[in-house]
């Protein structure tokens, strides 16, 4: 129990790194919500390491902190719609997935994390102009999370179960 | 159980499909398409043609009693039919984005895509 | 396979980390004070500073909203007396300075006939003659008692105080000196239309600010600033229609009591000093045109566009470069 929650702490902690670092970096397109999402590889690890409860509980504390860190708190909504969404959408393919397809996952989660950015954004800004960017966000969604599914895949690979 | 490959293609294909959404999407919105209706320097009506889904035709009316029969369709705009005597309005057909303007002298019509500068701020 | 995939994109991020600074990101605020919705966007802004500019607005607030009961204004009018704190005294100064620089055409304590009008609950009338030459008689800002070293103002009875026509402007000023002090560089403050602009934009071009046309839905014109605020005062921003179909709006002539119908629709003042655009374009509203072109002539330390009930645009040649009408307007220039 202690070691999962430890295991669970330093996962945090990278994920909140990982989230920090990336804010840092200038958004290379100008379009709102196309980031590498480069935390959710914590995300899709944990899933398939250590449970879907386990994933959740390391995504909500990211979250908050996350927010809290970056001094904004629309972030938490944002970020809060996002992760959420991602992770509800990787519970169902987790089931028939294998060990090796665990990088779909992260496409999925991707995808779904922008979509539910954008529904936040829809709700926030009373109007459905935000919509005109789903294609993007949905396609962009598709290239990050190849990325992070990639690197979750060799995380379980290297590492397996702890 | 799906194989990997159904996967990769599934992705694959659902990236096509974004992709070309995605152009499609914006492309339409970057070209100016909104059409102002102008007469006697006054605009009468703004149009968003990108926002157009059926075709469909005003009248409008001159001050000295003359007719311009305007038609729009998704993304362009033409005088169908007019009164006036040389009917250039309605030859210059529909308007695109080369910047000039249908006119019909006559009748002090004009039609012209609205200049879309962006601005930093309104001071009020 | 996977692997060096990932190898290689991690390296391109690291070599676009390398590449960011905080210069380039920027942060906004977006909230609603003084009545109004106001935004800033800046760049270079560490995290907090911008929600420290928004406590600074709420802070102004309380002290200047005439509507409060517990602001020190409306503890002014109450009892005639106050003490002002030590972020309201430079306003005050500035703003009496002003009254006495327009002649009057600017006068803080309009406010007792502003209330008459309505304009306070948005309970529109028309008031008597009568009770507008009553009422005069307590504006005058020649009445206001202040010392400056102190912060002691007193008024006489029946006069009371509304630093409206300067308060946005003063809390631009303030957010601007807060930023600056703070290394941000570049920055857009629209204050419930009041424009202020630091520096330049991030990439080196001006700040495009277009004037609201005071007859219609669109722009009078675009003018490219940086380092400036820009403020535009109209009848059209507050005024109501009685039953005769007259038009009343809320720039007084303190001089008469009535609206200002000077022959302008809108005046709009670009300068370095918030405060004093705010407050200028308020008292060049009431001047007129040939007022306002004299004062102008006297200063120079100010630009100003005006739009005349007659359909003429009117700017001064400082902006003449940078200013660009609308479609279909020209802009007539005064040389100094």
């Amino acid at each position: 129990m202690l070691k999962k929650l430890t295991t669970m702490a330093m996962l945090t902690a990278v994920a909140l790194i990982l989230f920090t670092v990336e804010a840092q970096i200038p958004t290379l397109v100008p379009i709102p919500g196309i980031k590498l999402g480069l935390a959710n590889i914590i995300t899709v690890y944990a899933i398939f390491a250590l449970g879907p409860l386990e994933a959740l509980g390391i995504l909500l504390v990211r979250v908050f902190l996350g927010s809290v860190f970056s001094g904004a708190m629309v972030t938490l909504l944002y970020s809060l719609a996002g992760g959420l969404l991602c992770w509800l959408a990787m519970l169902l393919p987790r089931k028939i997935l294998t060990k090796q397809q665990i990088w779909v996952c992260g496409v999925i989660g991707a995808v779904c994390h922008n979509l539910g950015q954008t529904m936040i954004a829809i709700l926030l800004f009373q109007s459905l102009t935000v919509a005109v960017y789903l294609p993007l966000l949905m396609l962009s969604g598709i290239i990050t999370g190849l990325f992070t599914g990639l690197c979750a895949q060799l995380l379980v690979n290297r590492l397996g179960n702890r | 159980m799906i194989r990997t490959r159904t996967w990769v293609i599934i992705i694959a294909a659902a990236a096509v499909v974004f992709a070309l959404l995605s152009i499609w999407m914006l492309s339409a919105k970057q070209s100016g398409t909104i059409a102002e209706v102008i007469q006697d320097g006054v605009i009468l009506r703004e149009i968003d043609l990108s926002l157009v889904t059926r075709e469909y035709s005003f009248t409008v009316e001159a001050p000295d009693g003359g007719f311009n029969i305007i038609r729009v369709q998704p993304g362009r705009i033409c005088v169908s039919e007019a009164d006036c005597p040389d009917l250039i309005c309605v030859h210059q057909g529909w308007l695109n984005n080369q910047g000039s303007p249908i006119v019909c002298l006559p009748h002090r019509l004009m039609i012209r895509l609205k200049e879309v500068t962006a601005v930093d701020a309104v001071s009020h | 396979m996977a692997k060096k995939a990932v190898c290689l994109l991690f390296m391109l991020l690291f070599l676009a980390a390398c590449g960011s600074s905080p210069a380039s990101r920027e942060h906004s605020a977006d909230f609603f004070a003084m009545d109004t919705y106001m935004s800033i966007r800046a760049w270079g802004a560490e995290e907090g500073l911008l929600p420290r500019a928004e406590q600074l607005v709420y802070r102004l607030e309380s002290e200047l909203s005439v509507t409060r009961d517990d602001s020190v204004i409306a503890v002014l009018n109450r009892s005639g007396s106050a003490l002002l704190p030590d972020d309201v005294i430079p306003l005050f100064e500035t703003a009496l300075n002003l009254c006495e620089d327009t002649g009057g055409a600017l006068d803080i304590s309009v406010y007792p006939i502003l209330q008459a009008w309505g304009f306070t609950a948005e309970e529109y009338r028309v008031p008597s003659e009568t009770e507008l030459a009553s009422l005069l008689e307590s504006v005058n800002y020649r009445q206001i008692a202040f010392d400056p070293a102190t912060g002691e103002v007193s008024v006489p009875d029946g006069c009371e105080l509304d630093l409206g026509s300067v308060a946005k402007g003063y809390t631009a000023d303030l957010i601007t000196a807060l930023l600056r002090d703070n290394g941000v560089t570049s920055a857009l403050l629209d204050l419930g239309g009041n424009i202020q602009a630091i520096g330049t934009k991030p990439d080196g071009s001006s700040w495009r600010v277009a004037v609201q046309d005071p007859a219609g839905q669109g722009y009078l014109g675009v003018v490219n600033v940086a380092d400036s605020a820009v403020v535009t005062s109209g009848g059209y921003e507050r005024f109501f229609t009685d039953e005769s179909g007259n038009t009343w709006w809320h720039i007084i002539d303190p001089a008469t009591g009535y609206p200002a119908h000077s022959g302008l629709l809108s005046v709009t003042v670009i300068g370095k000093s918030g405060v004093i655009c705010d407050g200028l374009s308020t008292a060049l509203f009431v001047m007129g045109r040939d007022k306002s072109e004299s004062y102008w002539r006297e200063h120079r330390d100010f630009e100003m566009i005006l739009m005349t009930e007659e359909g003429r645009l009117i700017i001064t040649d400082g902006i003449s470069d940078s200013f660009t009408p609308a479609e279909g307007m020209t802009a007539e220039v005064i040389s100094g």
